[in-house]
């Protein structure tokens, strides 16, 4: 095909679909792509919230801003983040698949009400959510959590501050995350499991299996493409949290909670330092960019349900 | 009080002299044009009053008042200023506290912030230093209001060689017992030295109750005690941390904190923990907290209360240590945004909300005024909470006026947090502490 | 396949202490809110003895301009889904549909900018909301929620395009229909119930923002549902009888429309080949 002809059938393409596409495309590029590339320029700046202000040219000095903080903020919330992977996927996983498979037991009675109870933190508020956590977990015994677990049950010596410890503080943010989000892969998984033939059960029932093995051997290896989606979706989100931080403890105690969002928050308009906020957004862009690149078009292609 | 004379009196003459020399290089803000223009301080209300409604400018101004104050912003001080100046409308917009600072900077940026704006006293420095405020000092009438008003919530407006608002009211904080612990503790009135509240305290502590009512690891919750026990935290120029931050005095107040948390007789609220201050000290579990003069107006305010401030409580001053009797200066200011459509009127308006009348009505609901008639006429008000608070005043301090202050205060509540948490020595975190911020003062 | 009867009691346990974890704290905040005394944390005997009554609701649906917020929240959050809907299934539409040079390019640039923390964004977007004189408005509010979001739903949506039948558009294109009739009679009202799906996520993400209607929005009556709720947030003491009857109210809407829709949730979505990875 020669080149024009190629070019040709190009533009055609793109005039057919452009009617479609044009209003997402330029929505896109103005309030989201712009305000990135934005960023991307205010990293290197010395950046002024004036309206006219110059915004001279500072090079990586906001870089190096980031890194020799003498509290080491960046690094503590790096840490945070991948703590917060770790603390919260496995859990969310094996709670999502272990509920729907309970739930889709066939003698099970009522499951859309189940599912819809386990669903529902899903469509709350998080500014709501956040209020009721703190209220639950408020200090003393007059925080519920403390009341039950100290007080009633003396599962705990004494009564916890849960916001003012920095392993208690995170406890409490992995605990609102997980409940707030565990019923997504619930109901994720309870409508794989609609597809998975039901004679591979009867068959491990003649061969004796009981139902711990059912669930380790049958329905976990035929779940799994359904699972690679959940645990990329999962760990999408728990690098993300902002709300989970930002409400609950705003990076306290002594910004030892923070993550990066929640940090480049507060970096930025609490001190009004722009430039080195920016510049963590930046890093974290190109991070999450590295970490994703393999599986990108794959969680592209796939159905969010 | 001789010092903090001292102390303002250095700020006031670099002030003056660092303005005379700003207005010969003219800054080319809001502020010039307002300059520029004629007159329109209170003397010419009379004039204004021939203007015809549809000429009337809307001036927009932000507040975080209460609910009370509020009430009394819009039903006396809105009327009363719009009979004053027929030609001026004001636009009242309560924001919520919550994300304030955000707004204000989208404001800013977006040349979207309003006319005026009553902020709190810390921020000044360091919108002032992003430019977003007018210069107030070079506008006619201020040598007035400057004159009328307290030193010190003054000075919470100055950056780099001029004033940029005006302190629309003041507060501090004194410290308030609950009568029934006290007397629990063996005492009658409240104690006058910090040696007498550590003994009450120590003498509640079998008793499962706490004596010392810091109420939190911040600038505002430690400045009174620490500065009580003879700490400080930057000279009087504002410009050196180091040999004051981390002085043998400074050093020695911070530990006496921390020992005082070790022995169990600060309130766990200090670190976050509960009962909160008001509970504790309403259900007599605290014996004392330091509060502002909003401990009573809110609470007297409120609906089928079984708890009585006036009744239940004693206040005094904050106890004397090795720095004498020391608060922390709070309050808000009223500022002028740079991009102001309106400089001229806003800054009418600050003038006039500086005079003694406005300064009474606001001084009704509790606040106290900055302008010193009005200051006066307070105590003469049947305000039954109120003489204390004014007393503290004299003597108390405010946080550091510079722009870097929010970054220090930062670094501040950090170290101190380490050293009560035993996670640092005090020294070591007041040494180090002194560093960072020697580092951001150049 | 037989359970016997002890498996079966340990796995309605096991549902249903789940179930009491999701449902508690709902409980206890609607518990709450029939508490009166004020400004102090409601300890959870207290909480546990209270007698139902509407005197926080009353209170907080008459103060600080609620019921015009609750309005305002409501046309903001409606435009917002109607418009975020179509968008969003018209870019599905041309994704998934078309082949056009360049596609994969635009996919993973897109992709890119949904992994992204988007909070610092606030700042360009304002300036341009502001260059377009929209500072203010519900349509400054609209352009952004909807352009905002116009990616993630194009994802959400595609995955249900790209599993529609070709067969399905041939009669529209005997009858000599074009892209846009298959979009109007076959794609829409095939994918309904993932239509239903994303409107409640919208109406929830909508519904319940602040940081942007807070940063926009700078007269009080144009105000939001979320800005009334922080402004129970008091700057000295919270009143948690208050603050939680505005919540529930605030929820109310929001858990009503997903009852309604949650029937037909994602029930179609996973046919045979939506299991596949």
């Amino acid at each position: 095909m020669s080149p024009k002809s190629r070019f040709a059938i190009g533009f055609r393409q793109w005039m057919a679909v452009l009617p479609y596409i044009a209003l997402g495309l330029i929505g896109t590029a103005v309030f989201v792509l712009y305000p990135m590339i934005k960023n991307i320029l205010i990293s290197f700046q010395n950046f002024s919230i004036m309206p006219n202000a110059s915004n001279d040219w500072v090079g990586f000095a906001n870089y190096a801003k980031v890194f020799q903080d003498p509290n080491g903020k960046f690094w503590i919330a790096l840490r945070n983040t991948f703590l917060n992977v770790i603390a919260t996927v496995p859990v969310n996983w094996f709670l999502a698949i272990l509920f729907a498979v309970l739930i889709n037991a066939k003698f099970v009675k009522y499951k859309i009400a189940f599912r819809t109870i386990y669903y529902l933190p899903i469509v709350t508020s998080w500014i709501i959510i956040a209020l009721l956590f703190k209220y639950l977990f408020a200090d003393g015994d007059g925080g519920f959590v403390n009341y039950i677990l100290h007080k009633q049950l003396g599962l705990l010596p004494q009564a916890i501050s849960w916001r003012s410890n920095y392993w208690s503080a995170m406890i409490m943010i992995w605990l609102f995350h997980i409940w707030k989000t565990v019923g997504w892969g619930v109901v994720i998984y309870m409508a794989a499991l609609q597809g998975v033939p039901k004679d591979l059960y009867e068959a491990a029932d003649i061969d004796g299996a009981n139902a711990g093995q059912r669930f380790w051997h049958i329905t976990i290896p035929l779940l799994k493409p359904i699972s690679i989606f959940v645990v990329i979706n999962l760990v999408n989100g728990a690098f993300g949290f902002f709300p989970q931080v930002y409400f609950i403890t705003k990076g306290g105690p002594m910004d030892q909670t923070q993550v990066i969002p929640s940090l480049i928050y507060t970096q930025a308009f609490e001190h009004l330092k722009f430039g080195p906020a920016a510049a963590m957004g930046f890093m974290m862009g190109i991070m999450v960019f590295l970490l994703t690149y393999s599986q990108m078009t794959k969680i592209g292609k796939q159905r969010m349900f | 009080m001789g010092s903090m004379r001292k102390v303002f009196g250095g700020v006031m003459a670099a002030a003056l002299a660092a303005s005379l020399a700003a207005c010969g290089s003219g800054n080319g803000n809001g502020g010039g044009d307002a300059a520029a223009s004629p007159s329109a301080g209170a003397t010419d209300s009379g004039g204004s009053g021939a203007e015809t409604p549809k000429d009337r400018v809307k001036l927009e101004y932000w507040h975080t008042y209460s609910d009370q104050e509020e009430k009394v912003l819009t039903e006396k001080i809105k009327p009363a200023f719009e009979k004053a100046y027929p030609n001026i409308e004001l636009q009242l917009t309560r924001m919520p506290y919550e994300g304030l600072k955000q707004q204000v900077i989208a404001g800013v940026a977006g040349d979207a912030a309003p006319d005026l704006m009553r902020m709190d006293i810390v921020w000044v420095p360091e919108f002032a230093s992003q430019g977003a405020l007018a210069k107030l000092s070079d506008l006619e009438g201020f040598d007035e209001v400057k004159a009328n008003v307290f030193d010190g919530p003054l000075a919470t407006n100055f950056y780099d060689g001029a004033y940029y608002g005006v302190p629309v009211n003041t507060n501090t904080k004194v410290a308030i017992y609950n009568k029934k612990t006290l007397e629990e503790a063996g005492l009658t009135e409240a104690p006058k030295t910090m040696d007498e509240l550590v003994k009450a305290a120590e003498t509640l502590k079998s008793k499962g109750k706490f004596g010392l009512g810091v109420s939190g690891v911040n600038a505002w919750g430690l400045a009174p005690w620490f500065w009580s026990l003879g700490g400080k935290i930057t000279n009087d120029d504002y410009t050196k941390s180091d040999g004051f931050l981390n002085s043998p005095e400074s050093v020695k107040a911070l530990e006496t904190l921390v020992s005082w948390n070790a022995k169990g007789l600060i309130i766990p609220t200090m670190l976050g923990g509960e009962p909160g201050v008001w509970d504790g000290l309403k259900s007599g579990d605290y014996l004392m907290t330091d509060d502002g003069p909003w401990f009573y107006s809110i609470l007297m305010n409120e609906k089928d209360a079984k708890f009585d401030p006036m009744a239940e409580t004693v206040r005094g001053l904050m106890p004397a240590g090795a720095g004498g009797s020391r608060s922390v200066i709070g309050g808000e200011d009223l500022v002028v945004f740079a991009n102001s459509k309106h400089p001229k009127e806003a800054w009418t308006f600050a003038q006039w909300m500086m005079t003694e009348e406005p300064q009474k009505i606001m001084a009704e609901v509790g606040l106290i005024p900055s302008n010193k008639a009005a200051a006066e006429a307070m105590k003469q008000m049947d305000i039954p909470f109120v003489g204390e608070f004014v007393q503290q005043l004299e003597t108390a301090l405010p946080r550091t006026p510079i722009p870097q202050w929010g970054e220090m205060e930062g670094i501040f509540n950090l170290s101190f947090e380490k050293a009560i948490r035993g996670e640092k020595k005090p020294k070591e975190a007041l040494d180090e502490a002194a560093k960072q911020i020697d580092a951001l003062l150049k | 396949m037989k359970t016997s009867l002890l498996g079966k009691i340990a796995v309605y346990a096991a549902i249903l202490l789940g179930a009491l974890l999701f449902l508690f704290p709902f409980v206890y905040m609607i518990l709450t809110t029939f508490f009166l005394g004020t400004n102090t944390l409601p300890k959870p005997d207290e909480v546990f003895h209270v007698t139902p009554n509407y005197t926080n609701y009353a209170t907080v649906w008459n103060k600080n301009h609620f019921t015009t917020y609750f309005m305002n929240s409501v046309i903001v959050t409606s435009v917002a889904m109607v418009g975020s809907l179509f968008l969003g299934a018209l870019t599905a539409y041309g994704f998934s549909r078309f082949a056009f040079p360049g596609k994969e390019f635009v996919f993973r640039i897109f992709l890119l900018t949904m992994m992204i923390p988007g909070v610092i964004n606030i700042i360009p977007q304002f300036v341009t909301i502001k260059g377009l004189g929209l500072v203010n408005t519900y349509w400054g509010l609209w352009l952004i929620y909807i352009a905002g979001g116009v990616v993630g739903n194009m994802f959400f949506l595609r995955g249900f395009f790209e599993s529609i039948p070709k067969e399905l558009e041939e009669s529209v294109l005997i009858d000599g229909g074009g892209s846009w009739r298959i979009f109007w009679n076959i794609y829409l009202p095939q994918s309904l119930p993932a239509m239903g799906t994303l409107a409640i996520f919208i109406f929830q993400g909508t519904w319940e923002e602040y940081f942007l209607a807070l940063t926009l929005i700078k007269s009080e009556a144009l105000r939001t549902l979320p800005i009334a709720i922080l402004m129970f947030n008091d700057k000295y003491a919270t009143n948690y009888g208050q603050i939680f009857a505005a919540s529930m109210i605030a929820l109310l809407p929001v858990i009503l429309i997903y009852m309604a829709f949650q029937k037909k949730f994602v029930q179609s979505g996973f046919n045979e080949g939506g299991v596949k990875g």
